[in-house]
C-alpha cells in the first residue's frame, strides 16, 4: 500500500534569541502512515506530535529533514486541497454561525455555489450538529458543538487525509463516544487519518497502527494487535508446601513467582495450618495448565486465575519509563 | 477569491470591536459639534466647520485605522484561528492580502460614514446649500493617507507585538506629517543632521503630502495645479502601500504560526 504520509529526517529545534538555549522539538523522525489506515500518533504533552503535525502542514518549518504527503512534499499548496486538519483547542470565528463559518472554509477551497451549500450541509449532517444550531453563532457552542464544528470544517474538502488533534479531549461520554465514531467512520470512506490523541482507549478501539513519540523522539511504531500480544494470566494459588522443593519448580514453568505470604497465615481450608500463597504470572495456555496440575498434586488450591489482556495504555506506559529509566 | 473571502470575514470581525465604534461616535460628534463651534464664532463660522470636520476626520480615521489593523494579524496567531486557515489551500500573500483588503474596508466605511456626515453638515449650513468640491477632495486625500497608514501597520503586525505595532505605526504618522521638517533638515549643515533629516525624509511615508486642510479652508491659499497634486497623492500612496504589502508578504512568508 502506499505511504500517505513518509517522514524522513525530520527535525525542529528551538533556539532563543541568544542561541544559548537549544531544545529539541522533534529528533530525527522517520516514519511511515499508509494510506486508508486510522494512525494513532501518541506521546505525552511537549512530547513533539503537534510540532511534527505543524510541520506537516507547512505552518513551521522544519530545522532538518523532509517529508512527503500524497507524493508531494509538506507544505506544498496543491496537496493541501486534499487535507483537513483539526488543530488542539479549536478556535473559531466566533461571530459567525456554524453554516457561515463552514460557507468561509469552504470558499477557501474555491468551492461554488451550490456545491458550496451542498458541501456545508452535508458536513453539519455528518458530525450530527443539531439542525437549529447551524444558524446560531458558534460563541454560544458547547465544547462538543464546538468539536463537532472542528470536524465538520475537517470534511468540508472530502479530504483524502486528516489530521486529528486531540478531537475528542474534554468531552462529555456520548459526545466523545459519538465524535470516536464519527472519526472511526473515515476509514471506511478510505480516507487517511493521522491522529494525535491521549485517549488510549479510543486509539486502541479505532487505529491499525501506533507510533509513541517521546521528548522528540520516535520510540516505538507498529500494528496495536503485535504490540498488544502478549497475553498474560495470573494465577493465585495457595498450599502447605508450595515454599520449598515446589516452588524451583513452579519457577521452572513460569517466569513470574512472587509470594503474597510466606509461613505467616494458619488456612481453614487447609487443615489450619500455616501455607503459602503464591502470584504466578504465565504467558502461554499450556504452562498454565501445567502450573495447575503441579499444585493440586501437593493438594494446594488454585485461589483464582485471571487472564489479563495488555492495553495499549500498558505499552505506552512501560516505552515511555523505559526510555526515562524508571 | 480567497483574499476576497478572507478580507470579508476581516470585515466581519472588525466591525465588531467596540473600540473601533468608539473613535467613529467620536469623530461624528466632533463633526456635529460643527455648528455650535460656527455660532460662538460667527465670522468664521464657515472656517470652524470646515476645519473641524475635516481634522475629526482625520485624527478618528487615524485611530479607527491603527485599532483596526494592529490586531489583525497577531490575532489570528494568538487565537490560533490562523491554523485552520494557512492548514488550507491558501497561499499567504494570499491571507496578508485579506486581511488588509478588510481591514481597509472597515476603515473606508467608516471614513465614508464620518464624510457624509460632514458633507450634510456643510450642506445644512452653507448659505445656499452649497457644498465646495474641495471638501470631497480633503476626505479623498483623507481616506488615501489612511490607505497608507493601514499598509504601513499590517507591514508591523507581520512581526512585532500590537503594542509596538501601535506606537510605531503612530510614532511614523507624526513624523511623516512633519515632512517640512524633515526636508529642511536635508539641508543641515550639520552632517549628522543632514543624514538623519535625508533618511528619514525619503525613507519614511511623508504623510504630510495628504495635508490640503489649509488651502481647502482658506480658499486664498491656491495649491499650483492641484489636478496634478491630487494625482500625485494618490499614485505615491498606492506605490508605497503596494512596497510595504510586498515587504510584509515576504516577512510573512518565511513566519512559524
Amino acid at each position: 500500500m502506499a505511504a500517505a504520509i513518509s517522514i524522513h529526517g525530520l527535525t525542529k529545534k528551538y533556539v532563543d534569541v541568544w542561541q544559548k538555549q537549544e531544545v529539541v522539538a522533534v529528533n530525527n523522525l522517520n516514519l511511515d502512515v499508509e494510506e486508508g489506515e486510522i494512525f494513532g500518533f501518541l506521546g505525552r504533552n511537549g512530547a513533539g506530535k503537534t510540532t511534527t503535525i505543524k510541520m506537516l502542514l507547512g505552518l513551521i518549518f522544519p530545522t532538518a529533514g523532509d517529508a512527503t504527503i500524497l507524493g508531494r512534499p509538506m507544505g506544498d499548496n496543491n496537496v493541501k486541497r486534499e487535507l483537513a486538519y483539526l488543530p488542539e483547542e479549536t478556535y473559531f470565528y466566533d461571530s459567525m454561525t456554524g453554516w457561515d463559518l463552514l460557507d468561509f472554509y469552504a470558499r477557501l477551497f474555491r468551492i461554488p455555489e451550490p456545491e458550496r451549500s451542498r458541501r456545508v450541509q452535508l458536513a453539519l449532517e455528518k458530525v450530527r450538529l443539531q439542525p437549529e444550531a447551524w444558524k446560531r453563532s458558534v460563541r454560544g457552542y458547547s465544547k462538543g458543538m464546538r468539536q463537532r464544528i472542528g470536524i465538520a470544517q475537517a470534511l468540508i474538502n472530502d479530504p483524502k487525509l486528516l489530521f486529528l488533534d486531540e478531537p475528542t479531549s474534554g468531552l462529555d461520554p456520548i459526545a466523545h463516544a459519538e465524535l470516536r465514531d464519527i472519526v472511526a467512520s473515515l476509514k471506511e470512506e478510505g480516507k487517511t487519518v493521522f491522529l494525535s490523541s491521549h485517549q488510549l482507549a479510543d486509539v486502541e478501539l479505532i487505529c491499525s497502527r501506533v507510533a509513541i513519540i517521546h521528548n522528540g523522539k520516535l520510540l516505538r511504531t507498529g500494528k496495536i494487535k503485535d504490540l498488544l500480544a502478549g497475553e498474560r494470566t495470573e494465577i493465585i494459588v495457595q498450599g502447605r508446601e508450595l515454599g520449598n522443593g515446589m516452588l524451583q519448580k513452579l519457577k521452572d514453568l513460569v517466569p513470574v513467582v512472587e509470594p503474597i505470604y510466606d509461613h505467616t497465615e494458619a488456612d481453614d481450608a487447609l487443615g489450619g495450618v500455616p501455607t503459602d500463597m503464591l502470584r504466578l504470572s504465565s504467558d502461554d495456555f499450556e504452562k498454565t495448565t501445567a502450573v495447575i496440575d503441579l499444585v493440586r498434586g501437593v493438594k494446594g488450591r488454585i485461589v483464582s486465575i485471571v487472564p489479563h489482556k495488555r492495553t495499549l495504555e500498558d505499552v505506552f506506559v512501560e516505552t515511555v519509563r523505559k526510555e526515562d529509566g524508571v | 477569491m480567497v483574499a476576497l473571502a478572507i478580507a470579508n470575514q476581516t470585515v466581519r470581525e472588525a466591525l465588531r470591536r467596540r473600540v473601533m465604534w468608539i473613535f467613529l461616535i467620536i469623530g461624528v460628534f466632533l463633526i456635529a459639534l460643527g455648528p455650535v463651534f460656527g455660532f460662538l464664532n460667527p465670522r468664521d463660522s464657515q472656517v470652524v466647520l470646515k476645519s473641524l470636520g475635516l481634522a475629526a476626520i482625520l485624527l478618528a480615521g487615524l485611530f479607527i485605522t491603527i485599532v483596526t489593523c494592529i490586531y489583525l494579524i497577531p490575532i489570528e496567531i494568538e487565537r490560533r484561528t490562523i491554523y485552520t486557515v494557512l492548514s488550507k489551500p491558501v497561499q499567504r500573500y494570499e491571507f496578508v492580502l485579506g486581511k488588509f483588503l478588510g481591514g481597509f474596508a472597515t476603515v473606508f466605511v467608516n471614513i465614508a460614514a464620518m464624510g457624509v456626515v460632514f458633507l450634510a453638515m456643510l450642506w445644512l449650513q452653507t448659505p445656499g446649500h452649497h457644498v465646495p468640491p474641495d471638501m470631497f477632495k480633503g476626505i479623498m486625500l483623507t481616506f488615501f493617507q489612511m490607505l497608507l497608514l493601514a499598509a504601513l501597520t499590517i507591514f508591523f503586525s507581520t512581526f512585532a507585538t500590537p503594542v509596538v505595532n501601535f506606537f510605531l505605526s503612530f510614532g511614523i504618522f507624526l513624523v511623516g506629517n512633519l515632512s517640512s521638517v524633515t526636508d529642511s533638515l536635508t539641508t543641515s549643515r550639520n552632517a549628522i543632521a543632514r543624514g538623519v533629516g535625508t533618511l528619514v525624509h525619503y525613507l519614511l511615508p511623508n504623510f504630510g503630502n495628504f495635508n490640503i486642510q489649509n488651502s481647502i479652508i482658506h480658499p486664498q491659499i491656491e495649491i499650483a495645479n492641484a489636478n496634478a497634486f491630487m494625482m500625485q497623492s494618490i499614485a505615491y500612496a498606492l506605490i508605497y502601500s503596494a512596497v510595504l504589502l510586498i515587504l510584509a508578504i515576504l516577512i510573512f512568508d518565511r513566519r512559524e504560526v
